[in-house]
């Protein structure tokens, strides 16, 4: 097409030769995670078999742990979410719900239900927040566990979850959203992986999230596990599933996790403290403070691990309106480049070890170029039609290369998924959710770069981004079934 | 049909030879995932049947399992008549042909343990002798054989809730075992099952006993009937590994074993820090008096972890010499933590001297350790 012109000729060996090695070395890597998430869901599987976490609840040795989530606006879920809060089967916990400025009744509803009152609180600014302007406890020894910190509205929960950290009283925290459904041994799971280590402190912990859209929920409980019916839920759970179960834990096995999810995940709140807290500024809020704590472990010599579980711990309502799906994968676009600018200096940087060589270079190379390279390839293939420079049966058969190992890596995903536990007692949910993969690299990939792209040219525009609202729709109760005679 | 088939593919063969490299690749590649997944499917199929079949088969031995165990152990007429060792059971009910089928015999190990959970005395002896009469101690035995360290580790917890003796040369080195699982069970086995010294394995290990482990043993340790409790102080002196000695000091507070305070005191020499706190932790749990001095003395050059633990002792001996001393901390520390800490050991001494310090500092603190005071006052914040 280009011959002619020698700079366009040496530009198109160029542009074919780095997208062949980037397309190979992608490939190998989703290879690579699938051999290493194996490896560490089997180690996980096996020490759960003989595992009783009952120990832990009766343990006067079981350190506390603070469990903080922010809350806007969530007048009409609030009570039901935080008595789910407090059922977590371990032995000393406390639940801090920020309340962010709500401008509904969400503080007044909690404080009529929970029976709670304004205290003297000697509240320690350790993290610059937004003004707090009251912390209120129960007066029902029922609920001496909660714990309801009032602030200004911070615009982000960065901010909300930093005033959670100034007031809570534990050395870990576990950071979640308010409307996220947890397991009643959540505490127990994530706190494992901080205790079993010996050689290095365990900074974060994560587990796998899942969609809980059309599962039953009876008061914060989820009675019954489904694949999710819209389909855009449905193509998330698949996302996630590949995600964490293929990802994380492959990523957990060589201590790289890039990201530990700001929908679940347990902290040492010290570190978190002298990072610096999240970033209220920033756009991917916990990727970003994965990577200052990472920093701050490896400028201060501190041996430092971060550990992902296979098991689904966390259950949150995902988008299913194109605008509000639009809107998050926008922000999370912004917030990647966010990140690969501010900590560029950790790019191939021998000082940051496994951080700076692997987990930087990754993020950078296959999270945060990957749309753009997929882009660029979607137009120069455009142009190769246009010119009738393709190959149609080469061209088709690397297509159906890249489709078939595509639906392989998604497949293995859900079977990895699989042998952690039977999440779906119906087949046909695991059905719903595979047969996600043989069309989602068609219908769900191209709104994933879009969106990322989109996310790009808003922080290299320096358009405003307003957070809005998810406008959640609330999850479906449970039927009671009538007693049989 | 075939014919076709068979031409077509000969065909593809041929062409496959002609192609470029990439190409090849990609055709190799289109092969191994088709082939991956279609395994992947199926394997997801089986484990889910299979699964389903277990469930159900376990679903219809469960209640035969539970009613020999009712009718042999629950409703033995013999029980409290006859010792437990003399009682026989009904021969063709434990020799019946269907506790020869290996998963069964795993149902019954399973849910004997499970019983064995809930009943002690007579009745869990007898348990405990249909579990050998019927031979599964051979089950849990021929486990410990294998290879497979999640395998042993079942048979270790099979044999420790059963009550059978392992062999010391069996488990001992098992206990300092370079698998940290392994050795946990192994660890927590010796200490249910070894009559004389449950706590030998503490002189030869030098792998660390991970906190995760300790939460289990501590368990062991304070609700096993019968166990020995030694002076801990023992390790703390001599033992060379820091996890050991760091649980020592756990159990010491918790047996109040006033006689290990010197043994915990040397600790506060140590150049671990982290080691240091625990110590002092330990001593303020003893309400050791004696030791308040030496905590005073060397506050002022010790970090901020091990001076917070301090003061927490200072307010559980809360011998009430050293109220001025919490008092000055409150009023002039730069840091919140240490104020907060020297409030709450003030308010621990519960003496008028105490009430009298907080009044005075209620009326003469500037706002913010004021609210401080207040806070450690305000019974709803715990």
């Amino acid at each position: 097409m280009f011959g002619a012109n020698p700079f366009w000729y040496y530009l198109t060996v160029f542009f074919e030769g780095t997208v062949f090695v980037y397309g190979i070395m992608l490939l190998l890597l989703y290879a690579m995670l699938a051999v290493m998430s194996f490896l560490n869901i089997q180690l996980y599987q096996k020490k759960e078999s003989y595992t009783d976490y009952k120990v832990v609840v009766g343990s006067p040795l079981a350190p506390g742990i603070s469990v903080i989530a922010p809350a806007f606006n969530e007048g009409l879920t609030i009570i039901d979410n935080v008595r789910s809060l407090l059922t977590f089967d371990y032995p000393k916990y406390e639940v801090i719900i920020i309340n962010d400025g709500s401008t509904d009744d969400t503080l007044s509803k909690v404080c009529e239900e929970f029976s709670l009152v304004k205290v003297d609180f000697a509240y320690n600014i350790k993290i610059q927040t937004k003004e707090v302007r009251g912390i209120y406890k129960s007066t029902d020894d029922a609920y001496a566990k909660l714990v309801i910190v009032d602030k200004e509205n911070g615009k982000a929960k960065a901010d909300a979850t930093n005033a959670g950290i100034n007031a809570s009283s534990f050395p870990y925290f576990l950071c979640t959203d308010v409307d996220c459904i947890l397991h009643e041994q959540t505490l127990s799971k994530l706190i494992r992986p901080v205790l079993e280590e010996d050689k290095k402190r365990v900074i974060a912990t994560g587990a796998t999230l899942r969609i809980a859209n059309s599962c039953d929920i009876d008061k914060g409980v989820i009675t019954k596990i489904r694949a999710p019916r819209p389909f855009l839920a449905r193509f998330q759970e698949m996302e996630y599933i590949r995600a964490f179960v293929l990802g994380k834990m492959g990523w957990s096995l060589i201590n790289a996790v890039p990201n530990v999810s700001g929908g679940l995940g347990m902290f040492d709140k010290e570190i978190v403290i002298k990072a610096g807290g999240y970033d209220a500024a920033s756009f991917g809020e916990d990727m970003e403070l994965m990577m200052r704590m990472n920093r701050y472990c490896y400028d201060n010599k501190i041996p430092s691990a971060i550990r992902y579980i296979p098991a689904t711990l966390c259950w949150t309502e995902g988008p299913t309106s194109l605008k509000i799906f639009m809107r998050q994968r926008t922000r999370w676009g912004r917030g990647l480049i966010q990140l690969v600018l501010a900590h560029r200096k950790m790019f191939f940087n021998p000082r940051y070890g496994i951080v700076g060589l692997v987990m930087f270079p990754y993020n950078f190379i296959f999270e945060f170029l990957a749309p753009v390279i997929e882009f660029l390839g979607i137009i120069y293939y455009i142009l190769l039609i246009i010119f009738g420079q393709v190959n149609w049966p080469y061209a088709i058969i690397l297509l159906i290369f890249v489709y078939t190992y595509s639906i392989m890596i998604s497949t293995i995903a859900v079977l990895w998924d699989h042998l952690t536990s039977k999440y779906y007692k119906d087949w046909m949910d695991v059905v719903r959710v595979a047969s996600m993969v043989f069309i989602e690299m068609i219908l769900y990939h191209p709104l994933i770069v879009i969106f990322a792209l989109r996310g790009y040219i808003f922080f290299l525009t320096n358009r405003k981004h307003s957070w809005g609202n998810m406008q959640r729709k609330g999850f479906k109760k449970s039927e009671a079934k009538p007693a049989t005679a | 049909m075939w014919k076709v088939f068979y031409d077509l593919l000969l065909q593809a063969y041929e062409q496959f030879g002609y192609q470029p490299l990439f190409i090849k690749i990609a055709l190799a590649f289109i092969f191994i995932a088709v082939f991956a997944t279609l395994i992947a499917y199926i394997v997801i199929l089986v484990r889910r049947w299979r699964a389903y079949i277990h469930d159900k088969r376990l679903a219809s031995i469960t209640p035969k399992i539970e009613d020999l165990i009712t009718e042999e152990v629950l409703l033995n007429e013999k029980l409290g008549i006859e010792p437990v060792d003399e009682i026989e059971f009904n021969q063709d009910a434990i020799t019946d042909k269907i506790y020869k089928q290996k998963w069964v015999r795993q149902a019954m190990i399973d849910i004997l343990i499970s019983y064995r959970k809930n009943f002690r005395g007579e009745v869990g002896d007898l348990l405990r002798k249909l579990y050998i009469d019927m031979n599964l101690t051979k089950d849990s035995f021929d486990k410990m054989k294998t290879l497979r360290w999640e395998k042993k580790i079942r048979a270790v917890m099979e044999l420790t809730q059963m009550d059978i003796q392992i062999s010391d040369v069996t488990i001992l080195p098992l206990t300092n075992s370079s698998n940290s699982s392994l050795r946990a069970a192994a660890r927590n086995a010796y200490i249910q099952l070894s009559k004389n010294e449950p706590f030998k394995f503490f002189d030869i290990a030098t792998e660390p006993l991970l906190p995760w482990d300790q939460l289990d043993m501590f368990k062991i340790i304070t609700t096993t009937k019968d166990i020995q409790i030694p002076n801990f102080s023992r390790w703390v002196s001599y033992s060379t590994n820091k996890s050991v000695v760091s649980f020592c000091l756990k159990l010491i507070a918790y047996y109040d074993q006033q006689s290990a305070i010197p043994a915990v005191m040397e600790l506060l020499n140590n150049k671990d820090h982290y080691f240091r706190a625990d110590a002092i932790a330990c001593l303020g749990k003893l309400s050791a008096e004696a030791t308040e001095p030496k905590l005073i003395k060397i506050y002022e050059h010790q970090p901020l972890i091990c001076q917070i633990e301090i003061l927490k002792a200072i307010g559980q001996i809360a011998s009430g010499r050293n109220l001025e001393f919490l008092k000055q901390e409150l009023a002039y520390s730069a840091n919140f933590d240490i104020r907060m800490n020297a409030a709450r050991a003030i308010i621990s001494h519960g003496t008028e001297e105490s009430k009298a310090i907080v009044d005075e500092l209620l009326e003469t603190s500037y706002d913010e350790n004021k609210l401080i005071i207040k806070h450690c006052l305000n019974p709803l914040i715990k």
